[in-house]
C-alpha cells in the first residue's frame, strides 16, 4: 500500500472519529447539569424558565438535545456565550487565532529544541554535554508551568525589560489590517517588518514557557531512542561503508530514532493546548484560555463544548499528521494496517 | 621468563603476496569486573586472493578481531592496547586502467610502491617495497576512504545490518556517492571540475554534502535536471551491483525496503553493497549464521564465485567448522583471545596439531560415527579478566604439564606453512624436560 492510500484511508476515518468525540463531549458536559443556568436571572418566574427551556429544547431527552446541538454546529450556530455576552461564533475566531498562534509557536520551539537537544545529547552519551542536557530537560519537565512562567515574567519583563507581555503594541496593531488574526502572518502579509518583530517579540515569553515543558519530554525521548539506535548493527554497517560520522548520525540513526519521538510530539501537542490556559492568563495573552477559565467557573456550556470539541478535533488532526510522518519514516507501519 | 616475548610471526609466504597482516593485536574491554583481554596478541596474515577462515567458539574474540580492521570496535568500553594491522591497498592497474590484463593478473588492480622508500623496501613497508598502511593508526578521512572501498564487511544478520528506514536504492547508492562520486558525475554528463555555483552545488550533492536549503534549490528545474541525471547514474550503478549477486529483478528490488525482502535477499543486498567498489579485502563476519540452511549454501557459493572473479581476499569468520573446511583455503583457530593454530585448511582438518583444534574437530558430528553421542571439549572457556601468564587452554587440555600453567605459548612454525602455539610442538629450551607435556601426546 502506498502512503497516499494510507493518508486517504485515515482522512476517511476522521469524520467518524469527530462524531464519536462530539458525542462524548456532549455527554460529559451534561454531567455538569443543564446549561440553562447561565441564561437565568433571579427575577425570572418558573414559567419564564420553562419557556426558555422549551426554546432551547432543554426539556427534551438528552439524545434529542444532542441532535439539535449537532445540527446547530453543522449550520454554524455554536450557541450563546454568557461570559462573552455574544454568540460563540462571533468571539471564537479571534481568540482561537491568538491561541493557535501561541500553540504553534511553542510547538516549533518544542520540536526544534527537543529534537536538537536530544540528538546532541544522544550522540554524546554519558559525556559532559549529555549530563547538562539531562539537567536542562528534566527541570523543564519537573517545573510547574505557572511558576516557570512567572519566573520568566519577573526576569525578562520586570527586571531586564527585554520582552513585552500581552499580544501586541496598540499602535502597531492599528497600523496594519488583520485578515487572519495570526499577527505574525498578518504582519508578513502587510509586509511590515516592525509589526512582525513586535508580534514575534510578544510571542517569545509565552512560547518559551509553554515550549520548555514539551521540549523536555521530546528531548528525553529523542536522546534515549538515539542511544538505542546507535547500538544497532546498521549504524556500524553505515560506518563500514565509509560514511562520515555526520551522515551516519543524520541519515541513519536519527531517522530511526525519530520514529518513537514523533509519537511523543503528537501527544505533547495536547499538553501544549492545556498549557495555553495558564500561559495566557499569566502573560495577558488574549486567547481562548482566559475565556475558557471563566466559562468553566460560570457554567457557560456553549463555550466549553465549542472549546472541547475544537481542541479534540485539532488533537485528532495533529495526530493524523503525526501518523503520516510516522508512516513516512517507518514503512513497516503502512503494511500493518 | 614468565611470558614469551611476541615477535612478528614468521610466515612461509613472501610478504609481498600478503594483503593484510595482523601483528600482536590486543584489544581489551573495561568492565565492572575488571579488564577483559578479549583479543590478546593475535598474529596472522591474509594473502592476496585467498579465503582465510577464522574459527573459534563464541566469545573467543573473532568478531573483535574482524571489527578492528575497520576500527568498528566501540571505544569505550574497548581499549586499544597495542598491535597493528598492516594493509597493502591496491590501485587500478596503469596498463589496463582497471579492465584486467596480464600485468595485474586480470584483477585490474596492482599494489603501489611504498612512498617512503619508493619500492626499495624499508621498515615502514615491512621490506616489501609496497605501500603499507596501519589500519589502526589512520587519520579519519583516510580510514573512511578505505572503509567500503578497499575493505568491505558483511555482517552476521542482514536483517539488522540494513537500515529499516531506507530503501535498498538509498543504502546501496550511498556507497557510490561516498567512493565513486567522480564516476557518477561523469556518467551523468556533468563536468566534475566546473567552478560555477550550480556546478559546485551538484558536486556537493554527488558527495552527499548538500544540506537543507541546498536540497530545496536542487529541486528547481535547471539544477533539477542535473540532479535527476546524477540520481539515474547512481541507479545504474546500484542495479549493476545488485545484478552481480544474481538477485532476481534488480530494478524492482531497488525500490523495496529491507522488511519487504527475505533473509537471503537481504544478505544478497549486503553482499552487493560490500562488493560494490570491488574491495581488496572482504571481511565476512558469520555471513550465513542467521540464514536458513538452504539459503546458506547459495550465499556461500555466491561469495566464492564473486571472490574468484574479482580476486578479493576474504576473511571468513565462523564457528561452523564444516563450513570453513569447505570454503577456506587456510584456517586460523582462535581460542580465548589468541590464535592457537594456523595452516592450510586440509592439513588443519585432517591433521590438527593443537589439542584445542583436535577437540574442536572431534566435536564435529560426523556420519561415520555412532548415533546419539555428541563429542564435547571438557570444561569451559576461562575468564579473560586479567589472565595470568599461562596457556589459556591448560585447564581443559588433556596434555597439561607444569610448564603450561607458568608459561604462555607463542605461535611458532612447525613444518611448512603451519603455525602452532603449544609446548608439545615448541618446548621452551629453558624449562626442564620433566615439566614439559609429552611430545607423543596425541589425542586422535
Amino acid at each position: 500500500m502506498q502512503i497516499r492510500d494510507y493518508v486517504l484511508r485515515r482522512l476517511l476515518i476522521l469524520p467518524v472519529l469527530i462524531v464519536g468525540v462530539s458525542i462524548i463531549v456532549f455527554a460529559l458536559t451534561r454531567i455538569g447539569g443543564s446549561p440553562i443556568g447561565i441564561y437565568l436571572s433571579h427575577e425570572m418566574s418558573a414559567e419564564e424558565v420553562a419557556e426558555l427551556e422549551a426554546r432551547f429544547h432543554l426539556d427534551e431527552p438528552i439524545p434529542v438535545q444532542y441532535v439539535y446541538w449537532a445540527g446547530g454546529v453543522l449550520s454554524g450556530d455554536l450557541g450563546w456565550s454568557g461570559v462573552a455576552a455574544a454568540p460563540v461564533t462571533e468571539v471564537f475566531p479571534d481568540k482561537l487565532a491568538a491561541t493557535m498562534e501561541l500553540a504553534v509557536a511553542s510547538a516549533i520551539v518544542a520540536v526544534t529544541l527537543g529534537i536538537g537537544l536530544g540528538t546532541f545529547a544522544g550522540a554524546r552519551r554519558d559525556r559532559f554535554p549529555d549530563h547538562v542536557t539531562r539537567v536542562v530537560s528534566i527541570s523543564g519537565a519537573a517545573m510547574p508551568l505557572f511558576w516557570f512562567a512567572i519566573l520568566l515574567l519577573i526576569v525578562f519583563w520586570v527586571y531586564l525589560g527585554w520582552f513585552p507581555i500581552g499580544r501586541s503594541d496598540a499602535q502597531i496593531f492599528a497600523s496594519i489590517p488583520h485578515p487572519t488574526g495570526l499577527y505574525t502572518v498578518d504582519a508578513l502579509i502587510a509586509g511590515n517588518l516592525t509589526a512582525f518583530r513586535d508580534a514575534v517579540w510578544h510571542l517569545v515569553l509565552p512560547a518559551l514557557t509553554l515550549g520548555y515543558g514539551a521540549t523536555a519530554i521530546i528531548a528525553r525521548m529523542m536522546r534515549s531512542s538515539l542511544v538505542e539506535e546507535l547500538q544497532e548493527d546498521y549504524v556500524d554497517a553505515a560506518r563500514a561503508k565509509g560514511l562520515p560520522e555526520r551522515l551516519v548520525l543524520r541519515r541513519h540513526a536519527r531517522r530511526n530514532a525519530l520514529i518513537p519521538t514523533v509519537t511523543v510530539i503528537g501527544l505533547s501537542f495536547g499538553f501544549l493546548l492545556q498549557g495555553t490556559v495558564v500561559a495566557e492568563i499569566i502573560f495577558r495573552w488574549p486567547g481562548l484560555g482566559r475565556w475558557m477559565a471563566d466559562s468553566v467557573l460560570r457554567g457557560d456550556q456553549a463555550t466549553i463544548m465549542t472549546y472541547v470539541l475544537f481542541t479534540s478535533v485539532l488533537f485528532l488532526v495533529v495526530n493524523l499528521v503525526v501518523d503520516v510522518i510516522y508512516a513516512y519514516l517507518d514503512r513497516r507501519v503502512v503494511l500493518g494496517t | 621468563m614468565t611470558s614469551a616475548a611476541v615477535e612478528p610471526t614468521p610466515t612461509a609466504a613472501p610478504a609481498a603476496s600478503v594483503i593484510a597482516s595482523v601483528r600482536d593485536l590486543r584489544v581489551h574491554f573495561r568492565t565492572k569486573a575488571g579488564i577483559v583481554h578479549a583479543v590478546d596478541g593475535v598474529n596472522f596474515d591474509i594473502r592476496n586472493g585467498e579465503t582465510l577462515g577464522l574459527v573459534g567458539e563464541t566469545g573467543c574474540g573473532k568478531s573483535v578481531t574482524a571489527r578492528s580492521f575497520l576500527q568498528l570496535v566501540p571505544m569505550p568500553p574497548g581499549i586499544p592496547v597495542s598491535g597493528s594491522i598492516l594493509f597493502r591497498p591496491r590501485n587500478p592497474c596503469p596498463d589496463c586502467l582497471g579492465e584486467g590484463c596480464s600485468a595485474c593478473d586480470r584483477t585490474g588492480r596492482v599494489s603501489s610502491p611504498c612512498p617512503a622508500c619508493s619500492g626499495e623496501g624499508c621498515q615502514h613497508c615491512d621490506q616489501t617495497g609496497l605501500e603499507t598502511i596501519d589500519l589502526l593508526d589512520l587519520p579519519d578521512q583516510q580510514l573512511r576512504d578505505i572503509r567500503g572501498d578497499r575493505i568491505a564487511m558483511i555482517f552476521q544478520d542482514p536483517g539488522k545490518a540494513l537500515n529499516p528506514a531506507l530503501s535498498v536504492r538509498d543504502q546501496l547508492g550511498e556507497v557510490f556517492f561516498t567512493h565513486r562520486s567522480a564516476e557518477l558525475l561523469d556518467a551523468a554528463g556533468i563536468d566534475p571540475d566546473t567552478q560555477s555555483v550550480t556546478g559546485r552545488m551538484i558536486r556537493r550533492k554527488a558527495n552527499m554534502r548538500s544540506r537543507g536549503v541546498e536540497n530545496l534549490a536542487l529541486a528547481i528545474p535547471p539544477l533539477r535536471d542535473r540532479r535527476v541525471a546524477l540520481a539515474s547514474a547512481a541507479d545504474g550503478m546500484v542495479a549493476a551491483a545488485l545484478a552481480e549477486t544474481q538477485i532476481p529483478n534488480p530494478m524492482s528490488v531497488m525500490d523495496r525496503f529491507p522488511h519487504e525482502l527475505s533473509g537471503g535477499m537481504k544478505q544478497r543486498v549486503m553482499i552487493a553493497q560490500a562488493l560494490a567498489c570491488n574491495p581488496d579485502l572482504l571481511i565476512a563476519d558469520e555471513p550465513t549464521t542467521a540464514l536458513d540452511v538452504t539459503v546458506q549454501a547459495r550465499i556461500i557459493e555466491l561469495i566464492s564465485q564473486l571472490q574468484e572473479r574479482y580476486r578479493t581476499a576474504v576473511l571468513y569468520i565462523s564457528h561452523d567448522l564444516s563450513l570453513v573446511k569447505r570454503v577456506c583455503d587456510r584456517t586460523a583457530v582462535m581460542y580465548a583471545g589468541q590464535i592457537v593454530e594456523v595452516g592450510d585448511s586440509d592439513q588443519i582438518f585432517h591433521d590438527p596439531e593443537h589439542p584445542y583444534t583436535q577437540g574442536l574437530i572431534e566435536a564435529i558430528p560426523s556420519t561415520n560415527r555412532e548415533r546419539g553421542r555428541l563429542e564435547a571439549i571438557e570444561g569451559t572457556v576461562p575468564e579473560l579478566i586479567e589472565p595470568e601468564s599461562a596457556c589459556r587452554f591448560a585447564g581443559r587440555c588433556p596434555h597439561t604439564a607444569p610448564v603450561c600453567t607458568t608459561h604462555d605459548p607463542v605461535l611458532e612454525p612447525i613444518g611448512e606453512d603451519r603455525l602452532v602455539a603449544c609446548f608439545i610442538h615448541n618446548p621452551p629450551a629453558t624449562v626442564p624436560t620433566e615439566q614439559l607435556p609429552r611430545p607423543d601426546g596425541r589425542l586422535l
